[in-house]
């Protein structure tokens, strides 16, 4: 078999692979289009037969959609904020030292990552009610996914600067500039690429978070998407189109990004959990 | 003469490592001096502790008269040349030259006319607003030459700057880094493991070892007296050869551990049956001519280089030596080697250093 | 005071400032909640309580109450299953797409990273679409099964409690298969190539090169696998909240839901305190196992 045979074959496989595997999105998508018979016709059509498109402007008006969503951005935006700020530098010195105190901050970030959200919440829900954090639920939520996904950002961006070489800071120390000076002119530029990729996948995570804010938040005009969509989620409904309609405009922009920024993700992703 | 660079007892530790020990140098204004040794002897150490990259642990570091010890690098004034060139890739060659001016709050077109100036010097003048990525390996070098030029700095620190070239245009860059140093008059230091850098480039040598300085001087005083038998197969290539021997009961003769009834006549100031080790360059055996006594040795390899012809001998230690002409020896064959006195240099056998002949 | 910024600008201090700051913040929010967790699995805490500092200490009470309660040793079991079960899973099958896409044709990289979707969902959606695709009458996945011939009569995933459990495992295989596989991709392209070439002028054939090359020189890269499937898989939450609510009859509830559920529908902080300490203490375990099987990547 000839080189290019071999690859468009493979190629073939490849793309039934995927959309066997990719299957559950698309029956997402094509649920949100049907009608509510269609949704329970037997056997089910795989291609709606009439496009019910008014169902996503019916479900975004009656679920508060741009409500829940707005919460979402607000609390994945702050924890980003809140991660990128603390975590850049401190995964700058863990990359830019070698030394027993740098194993000592790895092992214990590396242990802080790893805690279960679903565990942690029931102390962080006591103590900040005592503190009276959960007057500010949005904020309570935005500080427990900064401590729980702080220390994953840490280690993906600690890889970035370890690919920043040390020269190009003493470099500049030679140069004449400060620390202070070296770390914002040439290393951070340099991390740049890096530190946004984690960023980003730090927000799509902090965009779908649950657990934190189904506990602290109790109010629903400050519940984001995540919550929205448990609690249009009943244990007997019978709503599937419009459930699918509700996570189709909460998923797609993700899914957009994801997919614009693919490759730099997966890359990003594979030299932090790695290396 | 004024020194640009004192060090004194400059001890330098990592946790109980002991990087650097008792280190006294002074470099004078315009001296070009070379910090050679093998890898892991404390030269890149020493070198970036002058820059004020690592802080020494004891001792003094003057620069220009001023104590530096606990200054931060960028208050000493020093611009170094790295290994890995440290261009900052993203900024184009101008803006890496003009990046030291810059932090100084050097005006714009000031910075412009300081860059045109280095790059017509280091024939950069074409290549300002390319990125580092778009130039070779020797266009690299010059930019990070160039950058260290601009400033007028009180010294210039290389780290190893053509261990990144191919061989002929490290010969290339030697002359070129030597003449420049000249022509900036410049006080320049050079860390190399190179010892052909360092001889021909230096005016004064300076050989580390595991953090000490074993001999520092002019590179042809280093050659001739090297200190200790370190030194002696440092320096020098083919390196000089090493054979043991012995005092004779009269004190005046040492006997060599070599086939042949031959011994040197050495005056040395030594006891009877002090063992010694006796060295001698590869250019200073020759073969015996006829009638003159020397030692019979066998050989083991003729190498031909084209212009001369390097023998091994088949003895232990072996001998190596260099013939300038075609040579018709045959493996296996035995030859009469001598070598003269002056040309013999004698060190203790336990503790490796030099014994003085008398003259 | 001049020394101090001096130091910030230029020594020490800025790398102190750097770590600190972040450390501060951590300690206070994940350090303090860890060890107040296990200062409450010895009280009585409950709604009353849940605002004052001083509560009646129980001593070992909770922890034995805990093992008395019918419920404790089905939810542990189902916990295991659950890890086991979502680990092999996940594993299997990206190890068999990683080695489909290691044949580096056209485009296989691109496709590969699309595969990752199912990794950056939120769990949640995942979920829904699930509980969609597994519901009883109408799921996708009983009609396929119909069709193919496996089944005769549907299966109710959600509320037979024999399947329940799978249902959450099955949706969580799909979830995780992709960055299992992504990695396993890394850890096949880091082997270099020279190694199969040599095997092959030994005389070995693709079978033989697969278990005397791959897998041994993928030995680290397995294990930080596994670890880290063992890590996510007890973090997982947002499944069991969207497809089987760990019904029913707690036959789909694993170890890390209930600690929330005994919190947050029974309000018993104490016994939620109690439960998360003696899983915390499995993922901690976990967590030491992982950073073993990277720890010389950890050092560089």
């Amino acid at each position: 078999m000839s080189e290019t045979a071999r690859n468009r074959l493979m190629l073939a496989i490849a793309l039934i692979m995927a959309a066997i595997y990719l299957f559950p999105l698309y029956w997402m998508y094509v649920t949100s289009l049907k009608s509510g018979s269609e949704m329970f016709a037997n056997p089910p059509s795989f291609w709606p037969s009439s496009a019910q498109w008014q169902t996503f402007a019916f479900v975004w008006e009656s679920r508060n959609m741009s409500r829940y969503l707005w919460n979402s951005t607000v609390i994945a935006f702050g924890s980003v904020a809140l991660i990128a700020v603390l975590g850049t530098g401190c995964a700058y010195v863990l990359a830019r030292y070698r030394n027993v105190w740098v194993d000592v901050g790895l092992f214990l970030i590396l242990m802080l990552q790893v805690l279960p959200a679903s565990l942690m919440v029931t102390p962080i829900f006591v103590g900040f009610t005592q503190v009276g954090l959960l007057d500010y639920p949005r904020l309570a939520v935005i500080l427990a996914i900064a401590a729980k996904s702080m220390p994953f950002f840490m280690v993906l961006v600690r890889a970035t600067f370890m690919a920043v070489p040390m020269e190009l800071e003493e470099a500049a120390l030679v140069d004449g500039n400060s620390r202070v000076g070296a770390f914002f002119n040439i290393v951070l530029p340099l991390a740049r690429n890096g530190i946004l990729v984690s960023a980003i996948l730090i927000f799509m995570q902090a965009f779908g978070e649950f657990v934190y804010s189904k506990s602290m938040i109790q109010d629903v005009s400050l519940q984001p998407a995540s919550v929205g969509l448990n609690s249009f989620m009943g244990p007997n409904t019978s709503e599937w189109n419009n459930i699918m309609a509700y996570a189709t405009m909460y998923v797609t922009p993700i899914l957009a990004i994801f997919v614009l920024l693919q490759r730099r993700i997966v890359s990003g992703l594979t030299s932090g959990a790695l290396k | 003469m004024t020194q640009q660079i004192e060090l004194s007892g400059v001890n330098k530790y990592y946790g109980a490592y002991h990087a650097l020990r008792d280190i006294n140098l002074s470099i004078p204004k315009g001296a070009f001096v070379a910090l050679v040794g093998p890898s892991g002897c404390g030269k890149s150490t020493l070198l970036r502790s002058l820059a004020g990259l690592e802080t020494i642990s004891s001792g003094d570091l003057v620069i220009a008269g001023e104590r530096m010890n606990d200054m931060p690098p960028r208050k000493r004034d020093l611009a170094m040349v790295f290994q890995s060139y440290a261009l900052y890739p993203h900024m184009t060659v101008e803006q890496n030259l003009t990046y030291s001016l810059r932090i100084k709050g050097v005006k714009k077109a000031e910075a412009k006319k300081a860059a045109d100036e280095v790059a017509a010097i280091t024939g950069l003048s074409d290549l300002l607003h390319r990125y580092p990525r778009e130039l070779s390996g020797g266009q690299r070098q010059r930019v990070a030459m160039s950058r260290a030029i601009i400033r007028h700095p009180k010294a210039f620190l290389f780290d190893e700057p053509l261990s990144n070239l191919d061989a002929a245009l490290r010969v290339h860059m030697r002359k070129e880094i030597r003449a420049l140093h000249d022509r900036l008059g410049a006080t320049s230091v050079y860390v190399t493991h190179d010892q052909v850098e360092a001889m021909t480039m230096a005016d004064h040598v300076v050989i580390m070892r595991s953090g000490v300085i074993e001999q520092q001087g002019r590179p042809l005083d280093l050659y001739d007296r090297p200190a200790n038998r370190f030194v002696a197969g440092f320096i020098g290539s083919p390196a000089m050869n090493f054979i043991p021997g012995k005092v004779t009961r009269n004190g005046r003769e040492i006997v060599l551990d070599l086939p042949g009834s031959h011994s040197l006549a050495i005056d040395l100031d030594l006891p009877p049956d002090h063992a010694v080790l006796v060295g001698i360059r590869p250019e200073h055996v020759r073969i015996a001519t006829q009638g003159e006594r020397g030692f019979d040795v066998p050989i083991a390899a003729v190498e031909f280089t084209g212009a001369s012809t390097f023998v091994t001998t088949d003895t232990m230690p072996e001998i190596v030596f260099v013939l300038n002409e075609r040579s018709s020896l045959k493996i296996g064959e035995t030859i009469r080697l001598t070598f003269a006195p002056e040309n013999v240099h004698v060190f203790d056998a336990k503790t490796e250093q030099r014994l003085g002949l008398k003259d | 005071m001049r020394r101090i910024f001096a130091s910030v600008r230029d020594g020490r201090g800025f790398d102190i400032v750097l770590v600190g700051v972040p450390f501060a913040f951590l300690f206070a929010l994940a350090g303090l909640p860890l060890i107040y967790n296990i200062l409450m699995s010895f009280q009585e805490v409950d709604m009353f309580s849940l605002g004052s500092f001083i509560r009646p200490f129980v001593g070992i009470d909770n922890y034995v109450a805990l093992f008395k309660q019918p419920e404790t040793w089905p939810i542990l079991t189902n916990t295991l299953i659950f890890v086991v079960g979502s680990i092999g899973g996940q594993f299997l099958i990206g190890f068999g797409l990683a080695l489909f896409f290691w044949t580096n044709f056209p485009g296989a990289s691109w496709l590969r990273g699309l595969f990752l979707v199912s990794w950056v969902m939120p769990g949640l959606v995942v979920g829904a679409i699930w509980n969609w695709i597994l519901s009883g009458d109408f799921g996708v996945l009983n009609f396929f099964l119909r069709e193919s011939g496996l089944i005769t009569a549907n299966i109710f995933w959600r509320s037979d409690p024999s399947f329940s459990l799978w249902a959450v495992v099955i949706a969580n295989v799909w979830l995780g298969t992709s960055f299992n596989m992504i990695l396993l991709s890394v850890g096949l392209s880091d082997i270099p190539g020279d190694l199969y070439e040599a095997a092959d002028m030994d005389g070995a054939n693709a079978w033989q090169r697969f278990w005397t090359i791959t897998l041994p020189m993928m030995r680290s890269t397995i294990g930080a696998i596994i670890a880290l499937g063992l890590i996510f898989t007890l973090q997982q939450f947002d499944l069991f909240a969207a497809i089987t609510d760990g019904g029913p009859n707690n036959s789909s509830n694993v170890a890390q839901y209930w600690a929330w559920d005994l919190s947050f529908r029974q309000y018993d902080f104490g016994r939620g305190a109690t439960i998360s300490v003696i899983m915390t203490v499995f993922v901690m375990f976990a967590a030491a196992v992982y950073v073993r099987s990277t720890r010389h990547e950890v050092r560089g």
